[in-house]
């Protein structure tokens, strides 16, 4: 038996692949997360209001989703329904979230298998390619700059932000800046349209060199948020079943009783599965759920990717696409709320803390994020966190499995499995040090 | 892939790297918000962006997250060995940072029972910060430090210096007429814009924190937790010296029983950012030097 090692990078965390081969055969594909630093123990004893400015330690990445989603948490155990201008602000800061993420995976994190360089970050030599590649990076980081600054305006601290508090969040915005920033947002959205047909069309380009968009069976589909408009403040769970159909909704609270988890020998995260079947979440199961996003731009590239591909549809590297399509949403409308009045009513409610259990749930980039906590005595008890990237590890070891299949021969390994073990794992944009946290 | 030395590679620019050992990437991503450096420098080694799997030698070599597997300290060890300046960037590099919660006893016997996997890295008996293996340069504070700040280290700037404490970068203004008797936090509900924090009853630490993250916590109405650590006049004490400092500011605007802001103030939340340049990480070791911080 061989085993074939591959180290990973672009991505958020640590982690490689290992495959295990015996004359051409596949035995397995294994996705290793390889760091842990324990906040399930760590939080223990932690005076429970001070969970929103610890948690989004668990990841600099999804930060904003961690913060909001234990906010929620602690207004669930306490009984305490936030004003509706906070739950707008909070709109803003998970759709700042999502801009800062979707733009990085789709230009930092894959642009690069796309263009066969290492990093957007190393401008070849070569003339030619010299002035597109640069232009393309400039024009990637200012977009991806937006989601940090919405961030900033909505949330204060730009990368583990603090103004969401329990009963709402701790001031509303500015209507200077929030014009400002919306005109900022108007000028991007024409480069972001650009980008994002840019990196459909070397997609494209890449898939008839490859042979395939990453076909593997259909799996269920998971996620929070609406079938139009989607809420990343959300309270239900939805599933989609393999064929399309329904497959049910369940609230936060019941997510142990309606799902599978287990935990591994050889990875330090878990994984989730529906049914005992394969289930996705992130951009793709979005996509798949949603009939309308309800933005002008979005919808429209939301209609090309159901004329080209239906739906639902189940090629991994569509996960990709689905994210240049939520980037130009979620700019939309992030403008759409900049135009509505920030400041003018109350931000957060007074609240009294008390002992009990509290779900707080978001949708985060990568899918539902959970958050849970038992308190006593004003601390936490149990503090625990179903993080997305775990729903999708039973999918990431079976589009590896695809692909070692498709790679591996009795007599050779073509050196092509590499990258794809690259493409596959970044379709997924796991985020390792949110699944082992 | 071959490891790349400086000889092979274009010459034309500085060369830098950034480990990432266990922490959150929120440094790295901090620093991707800091795009000045693209034309500048050549990023020759961060996994989170670049292909590439051996640090190179480096002009400049950016550390962040702690030691909490023999892994990272196997990795901290080889990056170290060639580059020209070593940088700590950010809490967890510098103290531990939020692992340090990991590190109670009754935490720490736990994780290290549930944490054996196959072949995979493993988990040291603490999470340590880097200085406790190697010698740094430079050390950048916050969490995360600010692109300005990444800006200051790669590009060693001398005239760099970032404001004294946060609360002079925050502008809110203080009252001896409006003391509290407790604190409140945001139990309260709304958080005056313009009056002074401590005033309104939260526990705020920015009189005394390092400055230069534009005071983005407290402008929109949320207590310094002190993520930068000590202002330059308290770095190199130990951390009674910042706790009586911050006890001081509270007794002259409010009257809150000093008990409770000790207890407070010992909390993991403000814990973990307070005593990072003391004595909080265990290590046993002298203050660092204020000229080594940024």
């Amino acid at each position: 038996m061989t085993t074939l090692t591959f180290p990973l990078s672009r991505i958020e965390g640590h982690a490689r692949v290992e495959i295990e081969v015996r004359n051409g055969e596949v035995l397995s594909t294994r996705f290793q997360a390889m760091e842990k630093r324990g906040f399930t123990l760590m939080v223990k004893g932690v005076p429970a209001e001070q969970m929103p400015v610890i948690v989004p330690r668990i990841c600099g990445v999804c930060s904003t989703a961690h913060h909001v989603a234990s906010v929620k948490a602690l207004e669930d155990a306490y009984d305490v329904t936030p004003p509706p201008l906070s739950s707008t602000i909070r709109e803003l800061l998970l759709l700042g979230q999502l801009i800062q993420n979707q733009a990085t995976s789709l230009f930092v994190f894959t642009m690069p298998d796309r263009l066969g360089v290492e990093s957007i970050f190393h401008i070849t030599t070569q003339e030619a390619e010299k002035k597109v590649q640069f232009n393309i990076a400039r024009r990637a980081l200012m977009i991806r700059q937006l989601g940090t600054d919405l961030i900033t305006l909505a949330g204060g601290q730009f990368i583990h932000p603090v103004k969401a508090v329990v009963g709402g969040v701790s001031s509303g915005v500015d209507p200077e800046k929030a014009a400002t920033f919306q005109q900022r947002i108007h000028e991007a959205l024409p480069t972001a349209c650009e980008l994002v047909e840019t990196y459909w069309d070397i997609s494209l380009r890449m898939k008839d060199r490859i042979g395939t968009w990453g076909d593997d069976q259909p799996a269920y589909y998971i996620t929070s948020t609406n079938a139009v408009k989607p809420n990343y403040d959300a309270s239900m769970i939805r599933v989609l079943a393999p064929d399309g159909k329904d497959a049910g909704t369940f609230t936060p609270a019941h997510f142990y009783d309606a799902t599978e988890f287990e935990e591994t020998d050889y990875s330090y995260a878990g994984r989730t599965s529906f049914n005992h079947g394969v289930m996705r979440a992130n951009s793709l199961a979005r996509a798949n759920m949603t009939h309308s996003l309800d933005t002008p731009l979005a919808d429209g590239f939301l209609t090309r990717l159901r004329k080209e591909f239906g739906t639902p549809a189940h090629p991994i590297l569509l996960f990709d696409l689905c994210r240049g399509i939520e980037l130009v949403y979620a700019l939309e409308r992030a403008a759409e709320l900049l135009d509505q009045p920030l400041n003018d009513a109350d931000t957060d409610v007074p609240y009294l803390p008390k002992d009990g259990e509290g779900w707080g749930l978001v949708e985060a980039p990568r899918g539902p994020l959970i958050h849970h906590y038992v308190i006593e005595g004003g601390k936490i008890k149990v503090g625990e966190f179903i993080i997305p990237t775990v729903h999708n590890m039973l999918a990431i070891e079976r589009a590896l499995r695809v692909a070692a299949e498709r790679y591996i021969t009795e007599d050779s390994v073509n050196m092509e499995l590499e990258k794809a073990v690259g493409r596959v794992v970044r379709a997924f944009d796991p985020c390792i040090a949110c699944a082992t946290h | 892939m071959a490891k790349k030395t400086k000889a092979e590679n274009n010459r034309a620019l500085p060369q830098f790297a950034v480990l990432q050992l266990s922490g959150c990437a929120g440094c790295e991503v901090s620093l991707l918000n800091a795009s000045a450096w693209v034309k500048e420098f050549e990023l020759v080694f961060m996994p989170l962006v670049v292909s590439a799997y051996e640090v190179p030698c480096v002009d400049v070599l950016l550390i962040s997250g702690g030691v909490r597997s023999d892994e990272d300290l196997y990795n901290l060890k080889r990056a170290v060995r060639c580059a020209d300046k070593v940088v700590a960037v950010g809490t967890c590099a510098i103290s531990g940072g939020v692992a340090n919660l990991g590190n109670r006893d009754e935490v720490r016997e736990l994780f290290l029972s549930q944490n054996e996997r196959r072949d995979l890295p493993r988990m040291l008996p603490k999470s340590q910060p880097v200085d406790a293996f190697v010698n740094i340069d430079l050390y950048l504070p916050g969490c995360p430090p600010t692109p300005e700040l990444f800006m200051a280290a790669l590009f060693n700037d001398p005239d760099f210096k970032p404001s004294k404490t946060v609360c002079q970068e925050c502008g809110r203004k203080k009252l001896r007429d409006m003391r509290p008797k407790h604190l409140t936090g945001f139990q309260r509900g709304e958080v005056d814009p313009d009056i002074c924090l401590i005033n309104q009853g939260y526990l705020c630490v920015g009189s005394s924190t390092r400055g230069g993250c534009r005071a983005l916590c407290t402008i929109p109405g949320h207590p310094c937790v002190g993520c930068r650590g000590p202002s330059d006049l308290l770095i190199e004490k130990d951390s009674n010296a910042w706790l009586e400092s911050i006890q001081r500011v509270f007794a002259a605007l409010t009257d809150i029983p000093p008990q409770e802001i000790r207890e407070g103030l010992l909390s993991p939340q403000l814990a973990l950012f307070l005593f990072q340049f003391s004595d909080y990480a265990g290590t046993g070791r002298p203050p660092r030097p204020k000229e080594k911080v940024l």
